[in-house]
């Protein structure tokens, strides 16, 4: 064994952990909820959320049934707005133009413009592979059949199913299986370049393999899209993203690198909560 | 022969997760990389010691903190690496593997840098001197356990059952050459008791390599277990 | 600790429950033949007695004072139009209402009395129907008694069936495809025009059909606003050869329909007319079940291409 190599072997690189924190200051911020709540009628859902999500990353919200980290996730999009009589106060930012995601004066149809969302369940349109995906892209304004046949396309590559589809276009959305059709859904909603992707439990409803896909294509997406996800599976939460905000009872407990959570948090609820040791 | 015995498991095929093959890629680079700087410094500080070059001393002297700090990240590594991809079966064998083939390697750094303080401490040898005499086998040990040491990293490297399990097969030698060693030097102080001191500094010296050969056997070990084949299987079969 | 009950004894208990199982399968089933059995005899009844009747001629023919010479040409075509008109103003408000219903009104008191006053209005008597329609649409808009205020009337009459199979239709549409229409910044309405309407199409049709097959044998309505019982013309072709090929002269035209014409006959002595209102009667009677098939068979093609 030559010297070389050994000469070459620098200085071993610092702790992941604190790496990783330092991206949480070097990234710019995407979105930061400040001061957010929420309520459901009278009952206050969200309390006191203040969370910064970093661009181009993955941030996973965990947390125990209840805790409200789908009902923050929503907030996002504005979903709540299609249910009567729900409240927000504080702001969500969305970064680099300063809109206040749920802001009075701000149109909720545009916020869900910007900000895309996958769903628990698979839930494509009942229509062909590719009107799925041009759906979002003709609510914009896109006819031109060439430039809809390209974004399509693009979209379908994006959510790495392209080679599974290509020759099956024109055929139902519903033929695929339960892996692929999630999949589908990702590239509808990328089809339109959101700003930021929400995944609401993704993969709950698949199987191991179908799973494991998706969180690949979620490690690869972070680099195009910002990427919040919430799951109940606190595996999946370690395995595929960069930063994991742990909920309680509408609060936001700790949020910190993945890394850091997983191997030694500083709260000893969020702690009891990913050992097991919970109620 | 039970087939499952001969199928030997490799934990550095692709998995579905670019995450955990860059992590199991991360682990290996930097043991390999541990590896080759251990080899140095147990090269290097043998060479010290026969040659009595205190400037190669001091080099390796000086290196030993690197040898630690690489040690610290393979352990930091792999845990964060067990507990962000929850690896099971040859994954979790490898990242386990690569912790103790750390801390083997850091031991074997440890015996090194001892030796090369040896080295240091000798100014001069005069004529007589129990290390010269026994020069030939401390050559002769630090060879042998050179070698297993950087065969039993290429074993890694490679993922090579047979290079492990050839490496398990040399200890005895390393151990006979220890034992003649220390009859020959054992027989220099009946013969003159001043060189008591000169001579029991020189038993550790060939003490240490003799370990060294036991770190290398440890790490061929560790290989064979990465592989799903431990060493009771490897001499059933 | 023992058991909660022996082999034996759950063995018994099971066979028990089993057999009541089994006499509940052989009672509803005879319900069911003897309600289906009894619709058959009634539908052979008036085949038996109208045979005669049936043919080309009865189609074709205008009533006459003559039993043997009597047709239905302006009872079936007077229905058919009838139907035409209910069909065409029933279909869009009872689609929009119920849209508006299921898709914007807000959850308040009023919308509650809104939906609760929609189910009653489905079980006031159709002569209320009738009397209404004589009093708004002949005399007070002045249609008339014509096929167009007997088509309003009927509408009304079927408005409620409408919009109840609408809502019911559009309530079929899973949450989960409006979820990701309005993901993706759909507004309302295109959530409703690209993907719960398509969708419910087949329930709406179905509804629509189920309606006018209760409103083609309403008879108490049309009778009030002045369906005359012997009509030996047509009301004007809507067809003319002549720009612009369409007119709407048949609207304004008196009228009859199936109903009328089978009460006229079956109140008559005259054997020989008994037949007629039996096979006019066996005629309406298949015209029904005709439209229930074509609303089957439109569900099951949609059916197919849709799948939840």
């Amino acid at each position: 064994m030559n010297t070389n190599v050994v000469e070459k072997a620098a200085t071993p690189k610092l702790s992941i952990a604190m790496e990783e924190r330092k991206a949480l200051r070097a990234n710019p911020a995407k979105a930061v909820a400040e001061k957010l709540d929420f309520w459901y009628g009278t009952n206050q859902a969200l309390k006191n959320i203040n969370l910064v999500i970093p661009e181009n990353q993955v941030t996973a919200l965990i947390g125990p049934s209840g805790c409200g980290k789908s009902t923050f996730l929503r907030c996002f999009n504005r979903m709540h707005d299609l249910q009567a009589d729900t409240r927000y106060s504080g702001s969500i930012m969305l970064h680099p133009e300063s809109v206040n995601l749920v802001g009075k004066d701000v149109d909720p149809i545009e916020v869900r413009m910007r900000i895309g969302m996958v769903f628990q369940k698979p839930n494509p349109f009942p229509k062909t592979v590719f009107e799925n995906v041009a759906y979002g892209l003709r609510l914009r304004g896109f006819s031109n059949r060439t430039d809809l046949a390209e974004r399509v396309e693009k979209a379908l590559r994006g959510a790495a199913i392209w080679d599974e589809v290509k020759d099956r276009l024109t055929d139902s959305a519903l033929a695929l299986s339960g892996g692929q059709m999630q999949r589908l859904c990702i590239a509808r909603a990328l089809a339109t370049e959101p700003e930021i992707l929400l995944f609401d439990e993704p993969t709950s409803a698949l199987d191991p393999i179908a799973t494991a896909k998706i969180e690949e294509l979620i490690t690869e997406l972070r680099q195009r899209v910002t990427i919040l996800i919430v799951t109940h599976n606190m595996q999946q939460a370690a395995r595929v993203s960069d930063f994991t905000a742990f909920m309680y009872l509408g609060e936001l407990v700790e949020v910190d690198a993945t890394s850091k959570i997983f191997t030694n948090p500083s709260k000893k609820a969020t702690e009891d909560y990913i050992t097991g040791r919970y109620g | 022969m039970d087939a499952a015995v001969m199928q030997a498991s490799d934990p550095t095929e692709p998995h579905t997760s670019s995450t955990v093959d860059q992590s199991v890629a991360g682990l290996r680079m930097h043991a390999l990389e541990m590896g080759a700087l251990v080899i140095e410094q147990v090269a290097g500080a043998v060479k010290s010691l026969v040659e009595r070059d205190a400037t190669l001393a001091q080099v390796v002297l000086a290196r030993e903190s690197r040898v630690d700090e690489y040690e610290k990240q393979l352990d930091r590594d792999s845990l964060t690496f067990i507990a962000l991809q929850q690896p099971v079966a040859n994954d979790l064998r490898l990242a386990r593997a690569i912790v103790r083939i750390g801390r083997e390697l850091e031991r074997a750094g440890d015996e090194a840098k001892k030796i090369a303080r040896f080295a240091l401490s000798l100014d001069k040898a005069n004529d007589g001197d129990p290390v010269l005499a026994v020069g030939r086998q401390l050559r002769h040990m630090a060879a042998l356990s050179g070698s297993m040491l950087r065969n039993a990293v290429r074993a890694a490297d490679e993922m090579d059952p047979g290079l492990a399990r050839s490496v398990l097969e040399r200890d005895a030698e390393l151990d006979a050459e220890f034992a003649a060693a220390l009859r020959l030097v054992m027989s220099y102080v009946l013969q003159d008791h001043r060189f008591l001191r000169p001579t029991i500094d020189t038993i550790f010296a060939l003490k240490g390599l003799e370990r060294i050969g036991d770190h290398a056997t440890n790490i061929a070990e560790q290989v064979l277990y990465m592989m799903g084949q431990d060493r009771q299987q490897a001499d059933a079969a | 600790m023992s058991a909660v009950m022996t082999i034996e004894e759950l063995r018994r208990g099971l066979s028990w429950r089993k057999n009541l199982d089994k006499v509940f399968v052989v009672v509803g089933l005879l319900i069911l033949m003897s309600c289906l059995g009894l619709l058959a005899l009634l539908f052979l009844d008036l085949v038996r007695d109208g045979a005669s009747r049936f043919g080309w001629d009865f189609l074709t023919q205008f009533p006459s004072r003559k039993a043997e010479r009597a047709g239905i040409l302006s009872a079936w075509v007077g229905t058919s139009m009838i139907m035409l008109v209910t069909a065409i103003v029933a279909l869009p408000v009872g689609v929009a209402a119920a849209i508006y219903l299921e898709e914007y009104a807000p959850k308040n008191w009023f919308t509650g009395v809104i939906e609760i006053n929609v189910t009653n209005l489905a079980g006031v008597p159709s002569i209320v129907y009738g009397l209404l329609a004589l009093g708004l649409f002949v005399y007070k808009f002045g249609f008339g008694q014509s096929v167009l205020a007997a088509g309003l009337t009927l509408a009304l009459l079927i408005l409620p069936i409408i919009i109840v199979g609408t809502r019911e239709a559009l309530r079929a549409v899973p949450k989960a495809i409006r979820e990701a229409a309005y993901g993706l910044g759909a507004t309302r309405w295109e959530v409703t025009k690209d993907h719960v309407l398509p969708y419910s199409t087949g329930g709406i049709l179905t509804g629509l059909i189920l309606g006018l097959s209760r409103a083609i044998g309403e008879t108490a309505p049309i009778i009030t606003i002045g369906a005359l019982s012997f009509i030996a013309f047509l009301p004007d072709s809507p067809i003319s050869g002549e720009f612009p090929f369409v007119n709407f002269a048949w609207l304004r035209s008196e009228f009859t329909a199936m109903p009328i014409q089978i009460f006229n006959w079956v109140s008559r002595p005259d054997q020989a007319f008994q037949q007629n209102a039996a096979a006019a009667a066996a005629i309406l009677l298949g015209m029904t079940l005709a439209m229930n098939a074509v609303a089957i068979w439109i569900r099951y093609r949609f059916r197919k291409k849709i799948n939840w």
